[in-house]
């Protein structure tokens, strides 16, 4: 009896190459199915109430048939009603079934992509930041949300359909072998018809397809770029140029898009076709069949083909989506293992760790992202307790990643930094990072409420705690000056709050922090310039009684220094105060009256 | 909805609009012929010894109406594919045109823009795909099958009239409480993808904070909420495909039943029962394709309406000149006030003159109305009251390409758009030659990256300038500026990105190329204003202090404080 599956239409994508391309089939299957096999149970209900439900919807076809020739051809109701009261039981215990296969599987496929997501993000966050330089964060992102939900998919429909397909497609196979062979051919034939039209259409139209999403992406990105770019645009008078280059654009989209459909949209009606061929095949070779008494069909077995028919080709066009839709989700699964599966950072053994008085000390410290190219040589220098440390440069020269080492974002490729003494590869890095309180150049702003990111500097601090470190950091009166003051939501993506305003909240989360050691990286754009003013004076606040690294771009920072290094291509080459670096006359007196004083050399 | 397409459609798009639903119907016919003539092979061709003949010949009429189907069914995809391929080309370029055309402040923000453009545009496109095919084969399959199924006989055709609808009130009901719980499952999955993203933009504050724990804590309580909601959601539709499945099968029981029944009396025929339950099976399938395309129009319907905000954005009406263009360029603001519509005043009481050839300097604070000033000599905005002139000439008399023709902006946030180079320096002057692009390049520090990427001139520039540094972009921008060689120049915080070494070379470079020309420069840096003729300091949008570097220092608090922190002490005495 047919069996109406609640789908969405086939979706017509078209995969790239690249997204069919498996690299380590074998492993990742392996994975996949280690997830699945903590569901076994229900996962083999699933597969027991699928058989009963495709044996039920097989038997009765034939039941369809046998009702016809036995009981209604030859008028025996008494048997006709208890056959049919027989069918109504098995009719509703076999949809039973199927609700409770659905209903597992959801259950199942929400379980696991519940638990993949979870691992991404629990490993995510513990990989070194090497690996975040190495993969572009939209590419990450991708992985955790679009291919985690390519392998829900994979798991929820086309799994239990392909399973559900097979079961259908040998069953009905067998039953329409043993009521006729010839008529089982005809049903064949226009299956395999199907199959080749398909691929002969998509073959055809795939060429089509891929022009067409190339001129689509076109279209799309010159859209975007002319409204990205509106008010140059504008005030250069060329939006009368813009819009013919883009009515071009625009038609040769619309060009290549008709081709493709045309061609696969004529897929529907005739596939369509070759199904009515063969009902209509049946029907007539049945009709003669029966006339000649040729291998005893009947006008019930007749019957019973036509619906089968239905029934058996629908399952195998499916399955030939399904497959591909298998492999893009076989691919995704290989790209989210692939998070999984990367090396955490390392890190000692947990040591309990003293308060730290803040002396700080890089000895002949050699590093490189990649090992053999070194881009810091033999840094070696001294911070003792609430002493102020600046590092200028020139852009390039390495002075971001000489305080990226300090909180061991990335390991050392040699030498060692102590920090009271204790080199920093044996303490635990949470300990660690506990005691040093970063401001960065571009402070990061979670969504939530201004008090919430302050928090974030100690997340037990009460809101008299939060209050005072945003009045210290200069922060206070630009809070309370929003509508809703420290509970402002600040919003996903649309920063609502000024770049200086970002930085003061990142300054009173430092001050929240209370940790002995600062790292304060300065902005080097030209913000604002009273809340730079505002900025500064915070920032002197947050550095007293603090051993403290400043990446300096402005020029009292310079001058206040305790000690000042200079570092060019990855190595100091000059150090001293203020006053002791000018005199010299060297690179830093040349950085200083171009960097910092603005003047032409 | 309606409205939008058939503006946007022509003579031979609006003829297929129709005929391509006409077509459809044709198919829908083909079809629903199949079973009843099945029906008269077995019931007449059957009859008695049989009639080979009359099997043979109804078998043909079946497979040419299969094939005739199948061309209607290609040819109303071929029709409709142009009418709504055509349909969203017009609606795409009316909608960027006027997007481009409007100049005052609207509440669409560009993002919002480049979605209605290209995502709910295609939109539109499928709806009327949908329209002329899908809304047309489901549902006239449903009447046709039932219309069929009573012409075959009405004796146990009344089946349907209970099953049909009620089914489809059914599946109205499943759908209409499971829509909340598919909502309620996509706000958490956005929850969770912006936890995700936050997390992976904001990795090294995580870490650095050590936040890791309270990052797992409230990733795991929002997955749980993904998973709960999810698997709400789900379990809300899945009822419905056993239900239809059941109530299929149990029709085709009782047409069996009562069929048997009608044949022993001999009101109906095996190959009727026969026809009647292949009917059965086409119901239930167009009922289910017309329930998921009704509840596809739904979606098609926001996209409709966001189409609809753009194309009522209000269009200003374009000035034509009525006056020629002023040789003189001296610039006068006079008493000028602006507000965005329904807002607070930005700009009060603007007044200055600025001599032809003279250099204004202009300093504030973020929000202090530097840059709606120059959007206003640009007209990209008219003052509230006030007005502004050119060598005597309110700029409302002067057309905007005369207008813009005088002005050369370069703005705060660069744009640069793909192509090359030096296509993107002709943007202000598309007959420059190479020698006035290197002139410009060079006095905006640019020459040297540009001789230093393969190509030079001709290297390419990708979208939006991507695979520019946020420096070089500001100075390809200036240099743009420059190669118009209007007679007013406007720097908009230009420098910004650049170092301050970088900085100075430009400010050097500029006071060359700026002989002679009227110049309004917004900066931050004290050195590349202070050889100004007449500097402002804006304040929220009062003018709070005026004059030359010298008198500003001794009478500006503000001037003089923003002047030590970046100069020195020294400033004070050099001056």
């Amino acid at each position: 009896m047919p069996n109406v599956a609640m789908k969405r239409p086939p979706r017509g994508q078209h995969y790239t190459e690249e997204q069919l391309k498996v690299q380590h089939l074998k492993p990742t299957l392996r994975q996949l199915s280690g997830y699945l096999l903590q569901k076994r149970w229900p996962l083999a209900a699933v597969f027991g109430f699928t058989v009963v439900t495709t044996v039920v919807s097989i038997i009765g076809t034939r039941l369809n048939g046998l009702i016809i020739d036995r009981y209604i051809r030859t008028d025996r109701l008494k048997l006709l009603a208890m056959v049919c009261l027989l069918m109504v039981g098995m009719y509703v215990v076999a949809s039973g079934f199927n609700w409770l296969q659905s209903h597992f599987m959801v259950n199942i496929a929400q379980e696991t992509s519940t638990r993949i997501r979870q691992d991404v993000f629990t490993r995510m966050q513990r990989l070194p930041l090497s690996y975040f330089d190495q993969h572009p964060s939209g590419d990450l992102m991708s992985r955790l949300t679009n291919d985690v939900d390519n392998i829900n998919t994979a798991l929820m429909e086309t799994f239990i359909q392909l399973f559900t397909g097979v079961i259908s497609v040998v069953g009905m196979l067998i039953a329409m072998l043993v009521l006729s062979p010839a008529l089982t051919l005809v049903v064949l034939l226009a299956s395999t018809g199907t199959y080749f039209l398909s691929r002969q259409i998509a073959k055809f139209t795939q060429t089509a397809f891929r022009q067409q999403q190339a001129e689509l992406g076109q279209l799309n990105s010159e859209i975007e770029e002319t409204l990205s770019g509106k008010k140059t645009i504008q005030l250069f008078e060329q939006a009368d140029q813009v819009l013919t280059d883009f009515r071009a654009t625009n038609q040769r989209y619309v060009h290549h898009a008709y081709q493709a459909q045309v061609f696969s949209g004529a897929l529907g009606p005739l596939n369509n076709m070759l199904n009515n061929l063969a009902y209509a095949l049946i029907t007539v070779l049945g009709a003669l069949a029966i006339l000649h008494g040729y291998q005893g069909i009947t006008v019930g077995i007749m019957f019973a083909f036509l619906i089968y028919m239905r029934d058996f080709t629908g399952p195998i066009r499916n399955m030939l989506d399904l497959i591909n839709t298998l492999q893009v989700s076989i691919v995704s699964a290989e790209r989210v293992f692939a998070v999984i599966n990367a090396p955490a950072e390392q890190d000692a053994p947990h040591v309990v760790m003293p308060t730290l008085t803040g002396t700080i000390a890089l000895q002949h410290v050699t590093f490189g992202y990649q090992p053999e190219h070194p881009i810091l040589h033999d840094i070696s220098l001294t911070a003792k307790p609430g002493e102020m440390v600046a590092i200028v440069g020139p852009t390039g020269a390495g002075k971001t990643t000489t305080i990226n080492l300090l909180t061991k974002l990335y390991p050392l490729t040699a030498g060692t930094i102590l920090i009271d003494g204790h080199p920093i590869d044996q303490l635990d890095r949470y300990a660690l990072r506990r005691q040093i309180a970063i401001v960065q150049q571009e402070p990061f702003l979670f969504s939530g409420t201004i008090q919430a990111n302050i928090r974030l500097g100690r997340l037990d601090a009460s809101e008299a705690d939060i209050v005072a470190a945003a009045k210290a950091a200069n922060a206070h009166d630009f809070i309370m000056q929003l509508p809703a003051g420290y509970q402002t939501q600040l919003s996903d993506r649309q920063q609502s709050l000024s770049q200086g305003q970002r930085q003061l909240i990142s300054i009173a989360r430092a001050f929240l922090a209370q940790t002995p050691i600062l790292i304060l990286d300065e902005a080097t754009s030209a913000i604002d310039t009273k809340t730079e003013m505002v900025i500064q004076q915070a920032m002197d606040q947050l550095m007293q009684q603090k051993t403290s690294f400043v990446i300096a771009h402005r020029l009292s920072t310079i001058q206040k220094a305790d000690q000042i290094i200079v570092i060019d291509q990855g190595r100091i080459v000059e150090r001293g105060t203020h006053a002791h670096l000018l005199a010299q006359k060297g690179l830093y007196w040349r950085l200083y009256r171009s960097q910092f004083q603005g003047k032409d050399v | 909805m309606f409205q939008i397409i058939w503006q946007h459609t022509r003579r031979w798009q609006r003829v297929c609009l129709f005929a391509a639903p006409l077509v459809m119907l044709m198919e829908v016919f083909c079809d629903l012929q199949q079973p009843t003539l099945m029906s008269k092979i077995v019931d007449t061709g059957l009859a008695g010894s049989g009639h080979p003949q009359f099997i043979l010949q109804t078998g043909g009429v079946m497979l040419l109406i299969a094939l005739v189907g199948a061309c209607s069914g290609s040819g109303c995809n071929a029709l409709a594919s142009y009418a709504s391929l055509k349909m969203g080309q017009r609606l795409r370029n009316h909608l960027l045109s006027l997007a481009l055309a409007t100049r005052n402040g609207h509440d669409l923000s560009t993002p919002t823009l480049i979605t209605r453009i290209t995502n709910d545009v295609i939109q539109m496109q499928n709806l009327v795909m949908t329209l002329t095919r899908s809304l047309v084969r489901a549902p006239f399959l449903l009447l046709g099958g039932i219309v069929m199924a009573f012409l075959i006989s009405p004796r146990i055709a009344w089946i349907l009239a209970i099953v049909v609808p009620v089914l489809l009130l059914f599946m109205g009901l499943v759908i209409r409480h499971s829509v909340p719980l598919f909502t309620k499952m996509q706000q958490a999955i956005d929850r969770i993808n912006r936890v995700m993203r936050e997390t992976l933009l904001g990795i090294k504050t995580v870490k650095s904070f050590t936040l890791e724990n309270q990052q797992q804590q409230l990733f795991d309580q929002i997955n749980q909420q993904v998973q709960t909601s999810s698997v709400a959601a789900q379990a809300s539709v899945i009822i419905l495909a056993p239900v239809v499945t059941l109530a299929l099968n149990l029709s085709i029981v009782a047409a069996l039943w009562f069929g048997g029944g009608l044949h022993a009396s001999h009101l109906i025929t095996t190959g009727q029962i026969m026809a009647f339950v292949n009917y059965m099976i086409q119901i239930t399938t167009a009922m289910i394709n017309t329930v998921n395309t009704v509840s596809s129009l739904s979606r098609a319907q926001t996209a409709t309406a966001r189409i609809q905000a753009v194309l009522d954005l209000p269009q200003d009406a374009e000035p034509t000149a009525t006056v020629a263009l002023p040789t003189d360029t001296t610039l006068r603001f006079e008493h000028v006030n602006f507000a965005y519509p329904g807002g607070e005043n930005v700009l009060t009481d603007i007044d200055f003159e600025l001599p032809a050839g003279a250099k204004l300097g202009i300093i504030g604070t973020t929000g202090s109305g530097k840059t709606t000033l120059v959007d206003l000599l640009t007209r990209l905005y008219d003052p509230t009251s006030g007005r502004i002139t050119i060598g005597g000439v309110p700029i409302n008399q002067l057309s905007l390409a005369q207008l813009r023709q005088q002005v050369a902006v370069a703005l705060q946030n660069s744009v640069l758009f793909s192509g090359t180079i030096a296509s993107n320096l002709r943007y202000g002057k598309e007959t420059a030659t190479d020698a006035e692009l290197v002139v410009a390049a060079q006095a905006a520090a640019a020459a040297d990256f540009i001789a230093a990427r393969p190509g030079g001139y001709q290297a390419q520039v990708t979208q939006r300038g991507n695979n520019f540094s946020g420096g070089q972009k500001q100075r390809l921008n200036i240099a743009r500026a420059l190669v118009a060689q209007a007679a007013i120049l406007v720097l908009d915080d230009t420098t910004s990105a650049v170092d301050l070494a970088t900085d100075a070379h430009i400010q050097q470079a500029l006071r060359q190329v700026r002989q002679g020309k009227t110049t309004i420069m917004i900066a931050q840096r004290i050195a590349a204003l202070q050889d100004s003729d007449l500097i402002l300091v804006l304040d929220h949008g009062h003018i709070v202090a005026r004059g030359q570097h010298a008198t500003l220092l001794q009478e500006s608090a503000f001037y003089r404080e923003v002047a030590v922190a970046q100069l020195g002490k020294e400033v004070l005495t050099d001056a």
